[in-house]
């Protein structure tokens, strides 16, 4: 794998010996280091030859430091590519016309390029289950005050290399999405939400205090008058993920013994919003 | 470029990226806005070929419809990682271009063409002139071995053979005259990537 980012296929195929293991060719001795050290400039300028840039990828799997110095190369380079021209005008139709062709109906799943490897978006869908209606929560939803952030949740995604962030970001510039902030009797902490129009939603809930360890923040939905569990967050929730299929009319944090419950979750303390 | 929402002008590159990987087409449109003219202009000046040179815009971009996550925000800024691919595979044609010999070295240049907002513009001939600045502050060895490796996509073995000089002499100026490309443009105020 290319460490600094390329997408190259030619970077990813490099192929070695399988009895090489990435240290075997890299610290063999100090010689052999300084002179990767000497070829990181020429490889990323893709000045190498394809056994070269074999040896200062495993190099790069192995140093961190010298993947970081890859990649700084190849921002500068990139400022000598800038030329103020543009593109020219027919190309963009090309290309809408290619990936017209080939891209598939929107869908309700989030990308890839989300990164959710803890794999929390199938977690929640598993633990999703379709509850009795808990009139707790039906009852504080609808006499919660209905708070529309559309914009207030913006200064908290300042983090646009996260790429949770960068998605809790497009939700709330998405004119379609839906916000609300939820709020616990007697307390100053909140959590703000946004559910955008394909469903995938986002808590923002570092303000929350922090729980012990063997308690946990679970989610919950109104739907249809039913109550579901949407998510376990954890002791120290930060920007959390959902799914929803279906209209929610309000949202509800509750504290639970962890792993928390699949149903009948604790009332007390909970943080309620509507939208 | 009129199907581009007006939401996605203000949206961070990183952001962008998430929506294409949501197929968001007019997220990609964005991109190619920002990012297209930089990414044309390099494969035309390595490849010195306007069709070709076309070809490479159309695969990086279809390709970032097609795979956005192997872009990582937090490894670079998407500016890079897109002229990373470029400069890789043009390098590539003209490395397995047999007919690569005879092409003309002169630099490709080309008028902006209309829609190119004027902002973007301005910005491009100011960094323009600090990247001409920090150029003229290298060695002449230094800045000879970066352009015959990044301009003119030979190997630093290639660009050696071509100077005159040791292989190991134009690896080190390779590798040291973009560190010293980077701390005068940092020292002009230029922010290099994302840091």
């Amino acid at each position: 794998m290319n460490m600094a980012g390329n997408m190259d296929d030619h970077a990813d195929d490099g192929t070695r010996d399988e009895t090489d293991g990435p240290m075997d060719r890299t610290t063999d001795n100090s010689g052999d280091l300084y002179d990767l050290d000497e070829l990181l400039g020429a490889y990323a300028l893709d000045a190498v030859d394809d056994d070269e840039r074999r040896r200062v990828e495993d190099y790069l799997e192995v140093n961190p430091r010298a993947a970081d110095e890859v990649q700084t190369h190849r921002e500068v380079a990139t400022m000598l590519a800038f030329t103020g021209m543009d593109a020219p005008d027919d190309l963009w139709g090309r290309i809408s016309e290619e990936i017209g062709e080939q891209a598939p109906p929107p869908g309700p799943e989030l990308a890839k390029v989300m990164s959710l490897a803890d794999g929390r978006v199938e977690r929640d869908q598993r633990r999703r289950r379709i509850m009795s209606v808990a009139p707790w929560i039906v009852s504080a939803a609808a006499a919660a005050v209905i708070a529309f952030v559309a914009v207030g949740l913006a200064d908290q995604a300042d983090a646009p290399n996260d790429p949770i962030a960068a998605a809790l970001e497009v939700a709330q510039a998405d004119r379609d999405s839906i916000t609300t902030t939820l709020e616990a009797d007697g307390s100053d902490a909140s959590a703000e939400a946004v559910i955008d129009q394909d469903g995938h939603g986002f808590v923002v809930a570092r303000g929350l205090p922090a729980l012990p360890e063997d308690q946990t923040y679970q989610l919950w939905g109104v739907v249809d008058d039913q109550v579901i569990s949407l998510g376990i967050f954890g002791p120290n929730p930060e920007i959390e993920t959902f799914t929803v299929e279906s209209e929610v009319s309000a949202l509800a944090i509750t504290i639970e013994q962890s792993p928390g419950v699949v149903s009948d979750g604790n009332p007390d303390g909970a943080y309620v919003g509507a939208f | 470029m009129d199907d581009v929402r007006r939401e996605y002008t203000e949206a961070s590159d990183a952001a962008l990226v998430v929506s294409i990987g949501r197929y968001q087409q007019a997220a990609l449109a964005e991109a190619y806005r920002r990012h297209a003219g930089a990414v044309f202009g390099l494969a035309k000046r390595l490849l010195n070929d306007h069709s070709r040179a076309e070809e490479i815009v159309q695969e990086v971009f279809v390709k970032l419809w097609n795979e956005p996550n192997r872009y990582d925000p937090e490894r670079g800024t998407l500016r890079s990682f897109l002229l990373a691919h470029t400069h890789g595979r043009s390098v590539d044609l003209i490395r397995a271009d047999a007919a690569r010999r005879t092409r003309e070295e002169k630099e490709a240049r080309q008028q902006a063409d209309g829609g190119y907002d004027l902002a973007h513009e301005v910005w491009d001939m100011a960094l323009a002139g600090h990247v001409r600045e920090a150029m003229e502050t290298l060695q002449p060895g230094e800045r000879e071995a970066i352009e015959l490796a990044y301009f003119g996509g030979l190997t630093y073995k290639e660009a050696a053979a071509q100077l005159g000089e040791p292989e190991g002499t134009v690896k080190s100026r390779i590798r040291s005259g973009l560190k010293r490309l980077r701390a005068e443009l940092v020292e002009a105020g230029v922010t290099v990537g994302s840091e």
